[in-house]
Formats: C-alpha cells, structure tokens, sequence
C-alpha cells in the first residue's frame, strides 16, 4: 500500500484530527474533535457512497481532514488565553523579549556566516600570537596597503637581532598564472620569503617526492578558495609546475585562507628563497611579520610598540609593530571601549530615573515585582550581543580584518548602537505597566499650561489591564519632578476586559 | 450613527455561510455542501461568525442521534443580528439569494 492510499484510510484520517485537535484550545479541545470525528462520519458516507471502495476512501477524505488543521489554528490563534497571543499581543513584555531575541538569533547567524567576521570572531590559532609582531610605517598600522620599504627589511635582518629572532617579509602582487595554455586565473600573490609559514606556525601540505623533483627557486601555495573557484579544485594541480612572473614554479599545495591573519586578501603565495627574494627592487614595499625575542614578548605582551631607526642624517624613522594577538584582540576591545563610552554618554541623552512607584506596591506578590527588573535587565542582557554582532556583521562582512575602514564603522556602528539602544530600554521600561509589563496606552491631557503653579499639567496614560494610571508632567517641577505611576484599585477591574486581568499573574 | 455603520461587513463567502445557514438546520458538511467551499473554509468561517454573534450552535438530543444510528451534529442557526446582517448582506450582494435559495423560497 502506497502513501496515498495509507492517507485516505479511516484510522489516518482520525490520525490527522486528533493531530490537529492540539492546536486547538484545550478547554474546547474535547468538543472541537467530537464535532469534526461527527463530520467525518458524514463525509466518509457520503464519499463511501460514489467511490464504493469502503477501505480506500476518497481523496476528498483527506482534503476535509486536513482543512481541520485550519480551523484549530484559527481557534487557537483567537482563544484570547491562548500562549502565542500572550506572547505576541501588541506591546507586551514577551512580544518585545522575543523579537529582540530573534534579531539578536538573525545577526549572530550573519555572523557565523560572513567569512570574515567568522574570522573576527574566532579564537586565536596562533601558538606564539603575543611574540609575534606586524611591523608598519607610524601611522599606518591598519593599512591594507604595504608600507615598509624593502631595503629596510634587509637591514633589520642583521640590525634588531637583540629584538627579533626573526623577521619575514611579504608583498601583495596581481599575476596571472598559467596552469595549461589555456588555462589560468589572474590572482592576488603574495610574493613572500620562505620562512613566512614557519614564523606563522601554518601548517602547510607535503608534496608528493615523487612530484617534486627538480630544484625550483620559488614554490606557489594556493589558497582553498582560488584552488577551487579558479582551478576547479583539480588535485592534479598540486604538485605541477606553472610560471608566474616569468618564473617556473612548483604549486606546492593548498592552504586554507581562514588561517592567514595578516594584511591583504591573498589567493596564492608565492615562496621565494633569500637569493630570490634579494632581487627585488629595493624601494619595493611589502610587509614585516617579527618573532620577538622570548624576554620581549613575556615582558610587554599587551604594549603598543614603537620601533625607532636612527637614520645616518641624524634623523630617525618611526615603526609601530603590533602583536597578533593584541590585532586579533581589536573588535573585542572597541566593543568594550564603544559600551563604556555609551554608558558615560548615556546621561546626555535621556534622564535615568524610571519614575516613582508608591511604597504600598509591597501588596503586590514578589514574582511580578521581580518580574520587572527580570525583564529590565533581559532588555540588556539582549540588546548588548545584538550591537555587538551587528557592528562586527557591518564592519567585517565586506571589509577585510583590522583594516582602518572596517575599525571606523564598528566603531561608530557599536557606539551609536549601544547608545541608541540603552537609551530605548530607558524609555521603554519607562512606559510601561509594572504589573502586567505591557505599553501603557490611552494618552491624555490633563491640566493647562497656564496652571503650572496651581496644579500639575502633562500626560496621563492607563494600562489596558487596569492596573494604574502613569502621571507623565509636561514641565518637570521642584513637587513634580518625574513621572509618577498610582495602581488602581482591584475593584476597578469590572472595567477592564477580562482578556488583560491574568496578565497581573502572566506575562 | 446610522443602522449600516454598526453591521459587520462580511466577505462574500461569510455572506455565502450565512446564507446557508439561513436554510434551517445546518452542520458544517451540510454547509459545505451546499456552498461547495473547502473544509478549511467553512469551519473558521462559522466560527467568526458565531464570535460575533451571527450565529449559535447547538448540539442535537443523543436520541435522535441514536435513532439514526450516527455521530452527534452540532447544528448552526441565525441569530436576530445574523439574520439582520443577512438582509444587509442582500443588498450587498444581490445574487447572493440566487446562489443559495431562502428556505421560503425553497418550501414554495
């Protein structure tokens, strides 16, 4: 017996209206299903009559039963006790928990998606990321752009080896590289000395001996992403020789590109030895990764540090080397420094006071006086990672990892963010019930200007549910200072509709 | 406020519900049957309609159930308001007593 016919027996049909009775309230759950077992009963007669097959039915059967998931939903989504219109009612304290718990959900998935805030994010992979140091012209440390000329390099070689006890060098360059005649993809290489790997601890894949023969001055690494979009990810390639620059070279193997943490978006990198390497023009720019010496890195760890080189005019030039570790740990600290600098800001731009509550509202139980601040500090405590993963989405999505454009925009995205959004919570948690936790609603003026000496003029507001009235002042007085917020009455809930009452005990 | 102002509008197929109902005593299949809408339809329908008072339902006496050896019906009837809805309806709609004959209309 196949599916469909398995669908349209008698026992699958009762299947699906019990299925469906779930969604039906549960006080009306026992009548709902004697209903519509009663107008099975008709439509499987009726059907039974025209097709004559007793056991199979009819598909009419199913299309009836199915519509019953229909008709429970609507009963459901309209039982006013029902919990999925507690929780979504207009302006209640669950609706604005959930839907600030679904944009944090929807930005940390961007996150987790967009490579290269995945590589903000993640952990350092580096064994010695504090003894490891970028080396950059002052000034220049979050440039994408080489600054450091090569004749420089050359001379630290021998110069601040009581600072480093190795120093590599790199340099972006765009070439075409050939893998057959008619085959090639022009990609960004980094023309790098051949001991850029070993200074990165980066594991890098073996050639096979038997592929490897021949002495070649310069070996290519391709990265995973350019072995596979622009070479098919053909594994005959590795291990093949190519000629880049006019240069016979051995593709020598893949290295994943999420483990490469310095500047430049490389899809290739090109080994050369010293011998090579020195054939370079010596005003050419490039990069320098350092390895501190053991008693450098141990002492100043976290230390911007400045490298200053005399020059033979008397004169000096000035470096700035940055560990990795403390490049890695930049999205993290302009977060922290960006909450901090809100939280100061904060006060200049709304007052923080949340009103006056009465003392008597000790009558109320302790669960739904604590359900406020409950709910006041879950604001905070979901809005903080909302700004945190939307200012690392906006600045690292389409620019690449501690460039200065990319710490510009998580700076301003993540200041104005946590601003704006402490702010919100303020007067968010201002204009709402302290029982049941919903919008206050129903403005109105109350008093005239004119009396402002004589008696108090503003706002006044109710809570849907009956259980206050908030006093808002238009102007702020030496008796009128702050908002102020009187619970009314139980007896005053006869005119309420009922719907809002349990809320006093439910959220 | 005029009479209008306070009448519910009601989509043609809810006028179509009503309408059916209208014929006397009706379960929700004879209501599908008669308007030819789907399951899915007619039962949320009614159910809005009985919300806003158009409509009652009532469950038959078990004996009559019994005497004809089948399930219980829950049958639907007009409520005053749903039958003055109804005659708003008529106008709005004017074929709509063409589709669905009034029971008079029926008995004659």
């Amino acid at each position: 017996m196949n599916l469909r016919l398995l669908l349209r027996s008698l026992p699958s049909c009762l299947f699906i209206l019990r299925s469906a009775a779930w969604l039906a309230p549960g006080q009306a759950r026992a009548d709902w299903l004697a209903e519509w077992q009663g107008e099975l009963w008709h439509v499987w007669h009726a059907c039974d009559s025209k097709s004559r097959d007793r056991f199979r039915g009819s598909p009419e059967i199913t299309d009836f039963c199915l519509g019953a998931f229909r008709d429970a939903f609507w009963l459901g989504w309209n039982n006013p006790h029902s919990t999925p219109r507690r929780i979504f009612r207009s302006g209640s304290a669950s609706r604005c928990s959930v839907t600030l718990a679904l944009w944090t959900g929807i930005s940390l998935l961007a996150c987790l998606s967009l490579p290269g805030v995945r590589r903000a994010i993640r952990p350092s992979t580096y064994r010695d990321a504090d003894g490891l140091v970028m080396i950059s012209s002052g000034g220049y440390s979050g440039a994408q752009s080489p600054s450091i000329g090569f004749q420089d390099y050359q001379s630290w070689k021998t110069s601040t080896r009581h600072l480093f006890t190795d120093l590599a060098f790199y340099q972006p360059i765009r070439r075409r590289v050939h893998v057959t005649r008619h085959r090639g993809a022009e990609l960004s290489i980094g023309r790098a000395s051949d001991n850029i790997f070993k200074l990165l601890h980066l594991e890098v894949p073996r050639i096979a001996p038997d592929r490897s023969n021949g002495d070649y001055a310069a070996k290519l690494f391709l990265s995973e992403r350019a072995w596979r979009e622009s070479f098919g990810g053909d594994p005959q390639l590795i291990g093949s020789v190519t000629e880049v620059a006019g240069l016979r070279v051995l593709i020598a193997g893949v290295v994943s590109q999420d483990s490469w943490p310095l500047p430049g978006q490389l899809d290739a990198w090109l080994i050369e030895d010293e011998r090579r390497l020195s054939l370079l023009p010596l005003k050419s720019k490039g990069f320098v990764l350092a390895h501190l010496q053991a008693s450098e890195s141990r002492q100043r760890a976290d230390e911007w540090r400045y490298l200053s080189v005399p020059r033979e005019d008397g004169t000096s030039d000035h470096f700035d080397c940055i560990s990795l570790a403390q490049r890695e740990r930049l999205p993290f600290s302009i977060l922290l420094f960006t909450l901090i600098v809100a939280l100061i800001a904060l006060p200049a731009t709304t007052a923080l006071p949340l009103g006056e509550y009465p003392r008597h509202s000790g009558r109320l139980p302790w669960p739904v006086r604590m359900r406020r601040w409950v709910f006041f500090w879950s604001k905070f405590a979901l809005v903080v990672p909302l700004v945190c993963f939307t200012s690392l989405d906006a600045a690292y999505g389409s620019h690449p990892l501690n460039s200065t454009t990319a710490q510009y925009i998580q700076l301003a995205v993540s200041f104005f963010g946590f601003l704006f959004a402490f702010r919100w919570i303020l007067q968010d948690q201002r204009k709402r019930c302290p029982v049941c936790l919903r919008v206050l609603s129903h403005p109105v003026r109350v008093g005239l200007a004119s009396r402002n000496f004589l008696a108090w003029n503003g706002t006044e507001l109710i809570c849907a549910g009956g259980h206050g009235l908030l006093h808002i002042p238009e102007l702020p007085t030496s008796w009128f200072g702050t908002q102020r917020w009187q619970y009314l009455d139980p007896s005053w809930g006869s005119l309420f509709n009922d719907a809002y009452m349990p809320s006093a005990g439910v959220v | 406020m005029t009479a209008m102002a306070t009448e519910p509008k009601l989509s043609h197929t809810a006028a179509m519900i009503l309408q059916t109902i209208h014929g006397g005593q009706v379960y929700g299949f004879s209501v599908m049957e008669a308007t030819g809408l789907p399951s899915g339809t007619v039962y949320p329908a009614m159910r809005r309609l009985e919300r806003d008072g158009l409509i009652v339902s009532k469950w038959e006496q078990q004996s009559i159930a019994d005497a004809e050896q089948r399930p219980l019906r829950k049958y639907y009837k007009l409520t005053r308001g749903g039958v003055a809805t109804l005659q708003a309806m008529h106008e709005r709609y004017p074929l709509l007593k063409k589709m669905i004959a009034d029971p008079e209309v029926k008995n004659a």
